[in-house]
């Protein structure tokens, strides 16, 4: 009934992820003898995280909860497109396919069938600009297996250039999905290239098909020394397991795993933006769309709890300004905003898929209109309420399995040092009040800030 | 240790039928303060009639659009102020209202929905915009290769069969539609006798029942559902293998879609064609399809076979999407592989895995309350027996290699199979003709635009 999409990519930001920020130093709590310390930290109502490092710097989150005799059990290596370099990109990405591959105890193809044989679901991977991540979930008393099977993989991985080049031929097919064949694809490929001119968020997160066409094993071999080592990932495990039998369980499995020294990487910084930028592409469809991206901060600043209050303000429900402005008018069929919680300075993006026969010009008048209004004068005290409810809706709906638990904890674990961001972004957006809000949208919704691309008929 | 599949979780549900067959299920889980709650109406796009298809999702669509009491602005923001969703989805044997909602909203959510189902005002200013936003729905599809091509598939399977129609109905028809038929279509089937509420959350469960009571007190059948809930004719597969290119510019990778009429679940070969086609195509990395067309050659990103169910046998079908130059060969090796399938079956090796994979996973098929959900309205949409969902582990631990080999040479015709593949056809339409069989004048060529 359904088809199953494994090891695929993010492009976009995770968009259902509850908003964003405010950064909080994680407290690494360094094992001072046989045991870590741990540290609880309550996540919503009366779940807690349990969170311990090992010595060789690997991080683990636990969280207990015996609802269902089930585990998810996620890694999240602190390595996306981002970290890749021109001639290379898509690195990333590739190699997040070349970790189903053999390792030095697995023949090629063996990590699946035993992790599917055990019962193993939602087996996935993907890849972001800032992270990469592997995810599965298991039947409780499989958290052995999968411990020994993924810190297999993190140091025994064998690359070679016949693996590399099946699998690159797999990747480019993935493109010609997700981009070549995909208007969507295509538009936000645009986005990120135009709005860019030097940082790294610049290309796509899957790469151009002359890179992929030009990397080779060694490519892969490098990649994996330089990342997937201890101290450069995370672990979260959620559900039917106590912390202390996680964290003996990891520690059996991966205590012995050296850390590796952090590449020295020199990631340049994306220029301020002077003016407001537009690109035009004609493709196969019948109706216009239309993608704005606004310079927007890191995860970590002060303004992401604003910017995400006021991506509920444009965009959060059939009440909201866009949807009435442009859906109940009906300019397009349908709308959505949102902050690109990334690691370093991104955007908050703008789409809009037009109804037959209107253009896009007609939407992005609009928009503006909606913004410059945010800009002019403070919201209600009634609309900010209802903006504080569709974001607290969100946040709990993004924490309803121990999958998606594992994904908020990932996730700002790897953008944001350590998930308490994302709990501290949540908690200073539902107390933004309406002046706060009026100088963010001024700070951040000027022209001279905004990337547009239009989506034309062929 | 635990065995998942067998264990039991421990739910705190009531299921109680409140009037003429309208059934109540919640399950109370406080572990979130939220509530998903869903009004279900037991028909769904099959029932559009000749000339209206997409007249049940536009009609669920209009309920959210204006009762006798709030105009749809106002719908929508008191949804917002809750801080609650309400969207409709339509299937072919049924249309669900899905809401959620802070638990501390759930009082003014339940009287908003009871509201929405019992008394809508379908106003003419709402079908207008309606019509223009499903239109420019169905225009979209066009320049989404994927989404495109599995409803041309279903429309060429089905072949004038209500399976083969489009949930969001056609341009023509969707535009034709007015208030008076949206009205006469409420009345027809959005009765008590085709109701079901299904939910979960953080509230009491008496709360819930009174709310379903009351539902059934306002909608009471009095016949009108009369012939509603006949399910549609059993499908027929076509007589011969056929070739439909979907044709559209500029592709430089397809989507191919193929398959024949497939199983209803209660078939006693069910189970046995379930495991076969798991280790055929059916979402294992380590099966034969994602084996041989991407693992080993790398010919596609996803390679996959799957049933469709509903009340009727709907379609077994694979799916791949090579690149445009290695379409033919990757279709021709795939048609090669159903050939052997049925003729050879499956191995003793690959029939212990999938088994083994299949039960020891069955468990997550229920081990949420979203799950638990899910399967409700999936087992009383489809007639399926209490607890049907909760059974895979069991019955599939039963099935043996002999019956699934004997199921799948019983089932399968890859004689017949409906084969559509969208990509550029002047560069396709020889050498697909060639790897599928067909002679290229049967080839039917028809443009992505064509409806």
């Amino acid at each position: 009934m359904t088809t199953k999409t494994k090891k695929t990519l993010i492009a976009a930001a995770l968009s259902a992820l509850p908003p964003l920020l405010f950064a909080c130093a994680a407290k690494t709590v360094k094992a001072p003898d046989e045991e870590p310390a741990r540290e609880a930290i309550p996540l919503v109502g009366s779940i807690k995280v349990n969170r311990f490092q090992l010595d060789n710097g690997l991080r683990l989150l636990v969280v207990e909860d015996h609802s269902s005799p089930t585990l998810a059990y996620h890694t999240w290596f602190r390595v996306g497109s981002r970290d890749e370099t021109p001639g290379r990109t898509g690195l990333a990405h590739l190699f997040e396919h070349m970790m189903f591959k053999e390792t030095k105890n697995l023949k090629d193809g063996e990590f699946d069938r035993i992790l599917e044989g055990a019962g193993a679901e939602g087996e996935n991977a993907f890849t972001s600009r800032d992270y990469t991540a592997y995810v599965q979930e298991m039947p409780r008393d499989k958290l052995e297996l999968i411990a020994k099977l993924e810190s297999d993989r993190m140091v025994n991985l064998v690359i070679n250039d016949q693996a590399f080049k099946t699998e690159t031929e797999v990747v480019q097919n993935e493109r010609r999905f997700r981009q070549e064949n995909n208007p969507d694809g295509l538009m936000y490929q645009a986005l990120y290239e135009v709005a860019f001119t030097k940082h790294p968020y610049r290309w796509p997160v899957i790469g151009y098909q002359q890179d992929l066409d030009s990397m080779r094993g060694q490519d892969g071999v490098d990649f994996y020394r330089a990342f997937y080592s201890p101290n450069h990932a995370t672990i979260v495990i959620v559900g039917d397991v106590t912390p202390a039998e996680a964290l003996a369980t990891v520690k059996k499995h991966y205590a012995a795993i050296p850390g590796q020294p952090t590449p020295a990487q020199t990631i340049q910084p994306e220029p301020p933006q002077t003016a407001p930028r537009h690109k035009t592409l004609k493709l196969n469809m019948k109706n216009e769309k239309l993608l704005m991206g606004y310079r927007a901060p890191s995860v970590h600043h002060e303004d992401i709890p604003a910017l995400n209050l006021l991506q509920a303000v444009l965009s959060g429900g059939k009440s909201s300004r866009l949807h009435r402005a442009l859906v109940e008018t009906g300019i397009a069929g349908s709308i959505e905003a949102y902050s690109s919680d990334e690691k370093d300075p991104s955007l908050f993006i703008i789409g809009a898929n037009l109804q037959q026969g209107r253009k896009a010009a007609q939407a992005e008048a609009a928009i503006l209109r909606e913004l410059a209004r945010l800009a002019r004068q403070p919201i209600g005290d009634k609309e900010l309420e209802k903006a504080r409810n569709v974001l607290e809706f969100a946040f709990y709906s993004g924490l309803e399995s121990n999958s998606e638990k594992a994904r908020f904890l990932g996730h700002f674990e790897a953008v944001g040092q350590g998930f308490e961001l994302g709990l501290n972004i949540q908690r200073r957006a539902l107390a933004v009040n309406a002046l706060e809000l009026q100088a963010v949208a001024k700070r951040y919704f000027e022209n001279k800030n905004r990337t547009v691309i239009t989506g034309v008929t062929k | 240790m635990k065995n998942l599949a067998l264990s039991a979780l421990a739910l705190a549900s009531l299921s109680a039928t409140v009037a003429n067959a309208m059934e109540v299920a919640f399950e109370r889980d406080s572990s979130l303060p939220l509530i998903q709650l869903n009004v279900a109406v037991k028909a769904g796009s099959v029932t559009d009639p000749q000339g209206q298809l997409g007249l049940t999702n536009f009609m669920g669509e209009m309920l959210l659009r204006g009762t006798r009491l709030r105009t749809k602005e106002q719908i929508d923001l008191a949804l917002d102020q809750m801080g609650a969703a309400l969207s409709v989805e339509t299937r072919a044997e049924s249309m669900i209202l899905r809401g959620s909602v802070l638990a501390s909203q759930i009082d003014p959510f339940l009287k908003l929905v009871g509201e929405i189902v019992t008394q809508p005002s379908f106003p003419e200013n709402e079908v207008r915009k309606l019509k223009s936003e499903v239109v420019s729905g169905i225009l979209e599809e066009l320049g989404n290769d994927s989404t495109l091509a599995g409803r041309r598939f279903n429309k060429h399977l089905f072949r004038g069969h209500p399976y083969g129609n489009p949930v969001l109905g056609t341009i023509k028809n969707v535009e034709q539609l007015n208030r008076e038929l949206i009205q006469k279509h409420y009345d027809r089937i959005v009765r008590d006798k085709l109701l079901l509420i299904v939910g979960a959350g953080d509230t009491d469960l008496e709360r819930i029942q009174r709310f379903g009571e009351e539902l059934a007190r306002l909608r009471p059948d009095s016949g009108a559902s009369e012939g509603a809930m006949t399910s549609a004719a059993r499908p027929e597969n076509p007589s011969a293998r056929r070739l439909v290119l979907i044709d559209k510019p500029d592709r430089t990778q397809t989507q191919i879609h193929a398959g024949q009429v497939g199983v209803r679940m209660t078939d006693r070969e069910f189970f046995p064609l379930y495991l076969g086609n798991y280790a055929f195509g059916g979402g294992s990395f380590s099966a034969r399809m994602m084996t041989e067309i991407r693992a080993k050659r790398g010919w596609s990103y996803g390679a996959y076979s799957y049933f469709k169910h509903g009340l009727q046998p709907r379609s077994w079908q694979f799916h791949l999407f090579p690149a445009s130059k290695y379409t033919p060969e990757a279709l021709g090796h795939t048609l090669q592989m159903v050939q052997d399938l049925k003729a050879k079956g499956i191995t003793s090796e690959e029939f212990e895995f999938a088994r083994r994979s299949l039960v020891n996973s069955s468990g997550f098929m229920y081990n949420t309350p979203k799950k638990r959900v899910e399967n409700k309205l999936l087992e009383r949409t489809l007639e399926l027996p209490d607890g049907f969902m909760k059974s895979y582990g069991a019955e599939l631990s039963k099935v043996s290699l002999e019956s699934v080999n004997r199921a799948l040479a019983d089932f399968l015709r890859p004689e017949i199979l409906t084969i559509t593949v969208l990509g550029t056809a002047s560069s396709l339409k020889a050498p697909l003709a060639k790897a599928a069989g067909v002679a290229e004048d049967k080839v039917e060529v028809v443009p992505y635009t064509e409806e």
